[in-house]
């Protein structure tokens, strides 16, 4: 019985750091995204920080809202987005996440 | 034209065209959000909003007990890049600026070289419930579970800069943690508190519960700091860095602000323009069971049950409506034994008398006398922060 209890403990103890010592797998979402004109800037520029859960999940928001956030990742976030490919994806953004308003 | 005046020119085109006019206040926030089919490491299913970043948020029902199981509490990162490993021989905590000992902290150390201390404290993310205001505030559109609470196990921070031994000028202590950008001028996430805003309860933390810090929760150390809003409790907490001066950071000086007014609000129209930090978390309710839409048998017994708490002034009562908030009644508190930076957990039974809808509503109250406000009551602000309205679910008797 002693033995046993032993063997349960070393087992347990052994798994706590073999999952702490393993890489972990955070896995991957497959979030529905609208497709559309536009898209293909959206998957070049925005995938490579985040996924598009941060854009679905933001409501439906104005065209300045959306410019807003965008003008962010460049001056903010430093992401490296083309003048064209800022406008384009503004675009898209109002055009399939926007409420109607340009404000 | 230069590349800023092009933002600029599309911002000021934006923001010509005239405006409808707008609520300007809040309601409730979403409740009985879907929840993911896919359990994320230590972790059950939950609502997922982002995989990359990860953004979890814990269902209602997570909510009726004062402490939140390490696989239900939420969880929000900034950045894409985690770690995803991370070797506890070689993990090192490094405290440098403005001291007379520059020095390493190893894993080990913490756990040996100083006391060993815990505290039991609520995490509460600025944006949670976000989704109440309206119109809709910028950023993830929350429900009320990007919060929970947990005993955390670990040092003090003041011991670790008594060992260090604080210079002169030392005012401001910034933290950085291991998660980071995809690009390399992306800013790091790090946070700059004041030395004197820092007491004895600030620990950085190994152990949540009685376990080692989820993965997801900061593994294998994080800043805790009781009383404040998470953004921050510095997760995989790498630096700690003592400055003189207070150095300017997105994350510090335009993220996590609210307007710098007594009610902390303002209009999509008119932004305030003085913002300050959300820091101390106001008092709030929020009822973990019954939930929206539960059916309950007419004249049957109903046990509410629900969580409360504050900034660590201490929460004296909760109060309980089931007539939309003409009368209220108090429900019974737990004791309060885990201190004042913890989740109290309240109850109130009663048995439902008339069928229908029927709507039940918390109302926390602390020792300062503050209050959750009806939801209408509460003020936009452009981040939709700090929401606390008094909390409400509607059942149906059947």
């Amino acid at each position: 019985m002693k033995k046993l209890l032993l063997l349960i403990f070393i087992s347990v103890s052994l798994f706590a750091q073999i999952k702490k010592g393993e890489d972990i797998a955070v896995p991957y979402l497959a979030y529905e995204i609208k497709m559309g004109k536009g898209f293909d800037a959206l998957q070049a520029n925005c995938l490579t920080c985040h996924s598009f859960g941060y854009i679905i999940n933001q409501g439906p928001q104005s065209k300045a809202f959306w410019a807003g956030k965008v003008v962010k990742m460049v001056v903010h976030f430093k992401a490296p987005i083309t003048k064209k490919d800022t406008q384009t994806v503004i675009n898209y953004l109002y055009k399939h996440y926007g409420n109607g308003k340009l404000k | 034209m230069k590349r800023r005046d092009f933002f600029k020119a599309s911002l000021i085109a934006a923001s010509s065209v005239s405006l409808t006019s707008s609520l300007n206040a809040a309601s409730q926030p979403k409740d009985n959000q879907k929840i993911s089919k896919v359990a994320f490491p230590e972790k059950r299913p939950m609502i997922t909003y982002s995989d990359r970043p990860p953004l979890l948020e814990s269902p209602r029902a997570t909510f009726t007990k004062a402490i939140t199981s390490n696989d239900e509490f939420f969880v929000r990162w900034h950045m894409p890049e985690i770690p995803t490993q991370i070797d506890t021989q070689t993990f090192k905590i490094k405290v440098s600026g403005l001291v007379e000992r520059e020095f390493e902290i190893s894993l080990h150390d913490l756990k040996t070289q100083y006391e060993q201390v815990e505290v039991t404290a609520a995490l509460q993310c600025g944006g949670n419930s976000r989704s109440a205001f309206s119109p809709i505030a910028g950023g993830i559109q929350w429900g009320s579970g990007a919060m929970g609470c947990a005993k955390w196990k670990g040092v003090r921070l003041s011991d670790i800069l008594e060992r260090a031994g604080l210079k002169k000028d030392a005012y401001w202590i910034g933290f950085n943690g291991l998660e980071t950008a995809a690009y390399y001028k992306t800013p790091n996430f790090i946070r700059e508190l004041r030395i004197d805003e820092l007491d004895n309860h600030v620990i950085i933390a190994y152990e949540m519960n009685d376990e080692d810090l989820p993965y997801l929760n900061g593994y294998p150390v994080r800043l805790v700091i009781p009383g404040t809003y998470s953004d921050s409790w510095v997760k995989m907490l790498s630096e700690i860095r003592v400055t003189k001066d207070y150095e300017k950071l997105f994350f510090m000086d335009i993220a996590y602000r609210v307007p710098d007014n007594e009610t902390q609000s303002e209009t999509p129209e008119k932004r305030y323009p003085r913002t300050k930090p959300i820091v101390k978390m106001n008092v709030k309710s929020v009822i973990g069971y019954p939930e929206n839409k539960t059916i309950i048998q007419n004249a049957s017994h109903v046990v509410v049950r629900g969580v409360a708490f504050d900034d660590g002034t201490g929460i004296t009562d909760v109060l309980v409506s089931i007539d939309g908030g003409k009368t209220w009644e108090k429900s019974i508190l737990d004791k309060g034994d885990a201190g004042r930076y913890a989740f109290r957990a309240f109850r109130y039974s009663f048995k439902p008398k008339e069928y229908g809808k029927l709507t039940i509503m918390s109302k926390a109250i602390n020792r300062a006398g503050d209050e959750q406000p009806f939801a209408k009551d509460i003020g936009w602000n452009h981040g939709g922060y700090k929401y606390n309205g008094i909390d409400e679910v509607t059942v149906e008797v059947v």
